[in-house]
């Protein structure tokens, strides 16, 4: 039975299997909880626990399907392209919105942890949680966190800010749509953008313009803010 | 399609050479946006033949990141020890800056 789980046919099916379902729940109830990646995440790992299968396993076919985020990532160039005459007479405000929320990100994850007595390299780990996930790597080896940390924090931040940041956004009065696909971008890089695709194309461009501005500054000012703060 | 999908991988690819000759802390496919961008401006390539793929791509992305997403199986010993305050410091933390960008592009921006 355990050959099956090591072709890399058995990880792509039941990921597109579990896609495909949690976007018909998705459709039938809206319900935040009934959100896609959501969804997806939680079904296939229940299924792998509740089968006992390694992640391991999973993943032999699953890094197929994660390994065309990366030409995913360069096709958002070409979306940039299209918008970039809407995004550039927003130029300023938007600049600013994505480096001070950029800041203020690194900055509160920090002083936040600190103040619940988080370890030293916990910190360092989370400081880059809102940039996208080969950024935040860099970071964490740069400034002494734990990269296998900091790849599970930021992917789980990049779904929270999926699954709830555009509720969030809404009741906190903010119902602008670029300005919400920025702050995906922002907030919650490649996964948020995803999220800020589905209120539209140039919110999409928002954010994944938002991504890579938040992912170059991070890179730059997260060594600077830590050792600050710490 | 095919020529898009061939452009796409050449800029991931080019991005990826960049990164490694120039030891630059950035992601290949950062680059590679950077790059087909301008590519695109300076009408290096046209739209049109790559627009069909990076629709598709862009369409499908949600479900390109579900694997990393089933990765976090594997950090549930990480969390059993520090889950208070990485839970709070992050969920606080990002409600906070989708607040204060989402609140500035809104006030100061133009257009719906």
């Amino acid at each position: 039975m355990s050959e099956i789980y090591q072709q890399p046919l058995f990880g792509i099916f039941i990921t597109l299997s579990a896609f495909q379902l949690s976007q018909i729940i998705g459709r039938k109830w809206k319900f935040v909880l009934f959100n896609p990646v959501l969804l997806s995440v939680v079904s296939i790992i229940c299924f792998l626990v509740i089968f006992e299968i390694d992640f391991e396993a999973y993943n032999i076919g699953g890094q197929y399907l994660g390994f065309l985020l990366g030409p995913t990532v360069v096709a958002l160039g070409v979306l940039f392209y299209e918008k970039f005459e809407q995004i550039r007479e927003n130029i300023m405000p938007f600049l600013s919105a994505v480096v001070i929320g950029g800041v203020m990100s690194i900055i509160s994850v920090s002083t936040i942890a600190i103040t619940l007595g988080a370890s030293e390299p916990i910190i360092r780990s989370i400081a880059p949680k809102s940039v996208t996930t080969p950024i935040a790597l860099e970071i964490a080896k740069m400034i002494g966190g734990v990269p296998y940390i900091t790849a599970g924090i930021v992917i789980a931040v990049g779904i929270f800010g999926n699954a709830f940041g555009p509720v969030i956004l809404r009741c906190l009065g903010i119902k602008n749509k670029n300005a919400i696909g920025a702050a995906l971008g922002t907030a919650a890089h490649g996964i948020g953008t995803a999220r800020a695709l589905e209120e539209g194309k140039l919110p999409g461009a928002y954010g994944g313009l938002a991504m890579c501005i938040n992912g170059l500054l991070t890179a730059i000012i997260t060594p600077y803010i830590v050792n600050v703060v710490i | 399609m095919f020529k898009g999908i061939l452009y796409i991988f050449s800029f991931l690819a080019l991005g990826e050479i960049l990164v490694y000759l120039c030891n630059l802390p950035i992601a290949g496919n950062i680059v590679g946006m950077v790059a087909i961008f301008i590519a695109l401006k300076l009408k290096l390539i046209k739209l049109n033949d790559v627009k069909p793929a990076s629709d598709q791509f862009i369409k499908y992305m949600v479900l390109f990141f579900v694997p990393y997403g089933v990765g976090l199986m594997t950090f549930y010993d990480i969390l059993k020890i520090h889950w208070l305050a990485i839970v709070v410091s992050t969920v606080a933390s990002t409600i906070l800056t989708l607040y204060i960008t989402g609140i500035i592009l809104q006030k100061f921006g133009k257009g719906e």
